[in-house]
């Protein structure tokens, strides 16, 4: 198992981001396949964007992470580059049992990203190396 | 990274002539991230010698992270070195390796954390063996970071135009199988090891001869090394392809102290009889 997508959940994404742009919403078709491939964490991580629950973080030195305020509003900092999340789900579904793609924060970064509605924030460079190190959300 | 251990294997270069020798291309350098797996005090050598090989030839800023002092460093070796006691300091410095991007004229380009086990050990109130949840995430957070930053020093090392680049990690580890406080079943594995896998394109492992090689060969010990993962492409294989791909022979370290640019450093000797690249 990789941490980075599948093609056909690249895919997935690519098509969201362009019929979003093109009429801003996503149709049926694209959820059902959402669905079927990332299961039940497909509707957690869409009421996430509805919620505008994933920032974008950049500090000065250029360096850049992603905030997510989770169901009960803890916050997780996922990274940019490769899967990872301090949440419970991602560490039992994913890391032990390897039955999940990724947890729901990581998936809402996803959809964010490709529907641009990722909320933008700057922290400075040492309050960026704190939120990057820490071992368990706040 | 598995193109600096192809490096320093080829550097220290010497026949044994026990097998036929195959020509072979080393892994790309895009395949960034290495786990050398094995007994932990050839796995320092070959870290330290990793080190000073990519800073001496290479150029390369290194930044080694490690729990264990170095008895004596040069002082131009000093800075490169960095001991973190837990797992949180070896995160936030990793973490923080961003802050002097901006203030130094070279950021690092080569991340290396020595004996990760010992930092994992305690992880979420476990010991080393098992598979407690916080003791995954924590590897896992700790790879991943490794990951981020080293994506991250890619690009800076890119906007400035370095030869340096990319930036790549290794991290070395003892797994529960090969220190023995794992499962009996011989077809068991880590599961600190398949969470590591997610992270790590190549894994080098070091693996005692138990058989008579070095009776063979004449030396007290002989390892194997074996380059396995997605970061072994197919540019790797010889032609070949019915043979196995038995790569080179090496006698490693085969005195006891390397010596360049006043770079004095001394290793307990070992003999590394073969190395084999695995599909992946």
């Amino acid at each position: 198992m990789r941490s980075v997508l599948p093609a056909v959940a690249e895919q997935l994404f690519r098509d969201i981001h362009k019929t979003y742009q093109e009429t801003s919403q996503i149709p049926n078709d694209l959820l059902i396949a959402l669905r079927f491939v990332f299961g039940p964490c497909a509707l957690q991580a869409l009421d996430l964007v509805d919620q505008h629950s994933v920032t974008c973080l950049s500090s000065p030195s250029g360096r850049k992470a992603f905030q997510v305020v989770g169901g009960s509003g803890t916050l997780y900092t996922c990274f940019l580059s490769c899967h990872y999340c301090p949440c419970p789900a991602f560490a039992y579904t994913v890391l032990r049992r390897n039955e999940g793609l990724l947890c729901k924060h990581i998936l809402a970064v996803y959809l964010c990203q490709a529907m641009a509605v990722t909320q933008q924030e700057s922290v400075s460079d040492q309050q960026m190396s704190i939120l990057l190190s820490r071992t368990s959300a706040p | 990274m598995a193109d600096i251990l192809s490096l320093v294997f080829r550097t220290f270069t010497s026949p044994v002539g026990l097998k036929k020798q195959l020509p072979v291309r080393p892994p790309p350098p895009a395949a960034g991230s290495s786990l050398l797996l094995g007994d932990p005090e050839l796995s320092r050598s070959v870290l330290l010698l990793a080190a000073v090989t990519a800073a001496s030839e290479l150029g390369m800023r290194v930044v080694f992270f490690t729990q264990t002092q170095i008895q004596s460093l040069p002082v131009s070796l000093q800075r490169c070195f960095s001991y973190p006691r837990t797992l949180e300091e070896l995160l936030l410095q990793v973490a923080g390796l961003h802050e002097s991007t901006s203030t130094s004229p070279t950021p690092p380009s080569l991340i290396i954390v020595d004996r990760l086990e010992g930092f994992l050990c305690g992880a979420g109130g476990s010991s080393h063996g098992g598979s407690h949840p916080a003791q995954l995430s924590c590897a896992a957070h700790l790879s991943a970071l490794l990951c981020d930053t080293a994506a991250f020093l890619t690009q800076i090392l890119e906007q400035r135009g370095s030869n340096s680049g990319p930036c790549r990690f290794i991290v070395s580890f003892l797994s529960e199988v090969d220190s023995g406080q794992g499962s009996k079943d011989p077809s068991g594995t880590d599961p600190l090891l398949d969470v590591l896998d997610r992270y790590f394109q190549v894994r080098c492992t070091l693996d005692p001869d138990r058989g008579y090689g070095a009776a063979a060969a004449g030396v007290q010990e002989v390892w194997h090394i074996y380059l396995s993962g997605r970061g072994i492409t197919e540019a790797s294989f010889t032609k070949d392809r019915e043979e196995k791909p038995a790569v080179y022979f090496t006698n490693l370290l085969k005195t006891k102290s390397y010596s360049r640019d006043n770079i004095n450093v001394h290793f307990n000797p070992r003999v590394i009889l073969w190395v084999k690249i695995d599909p992946f």
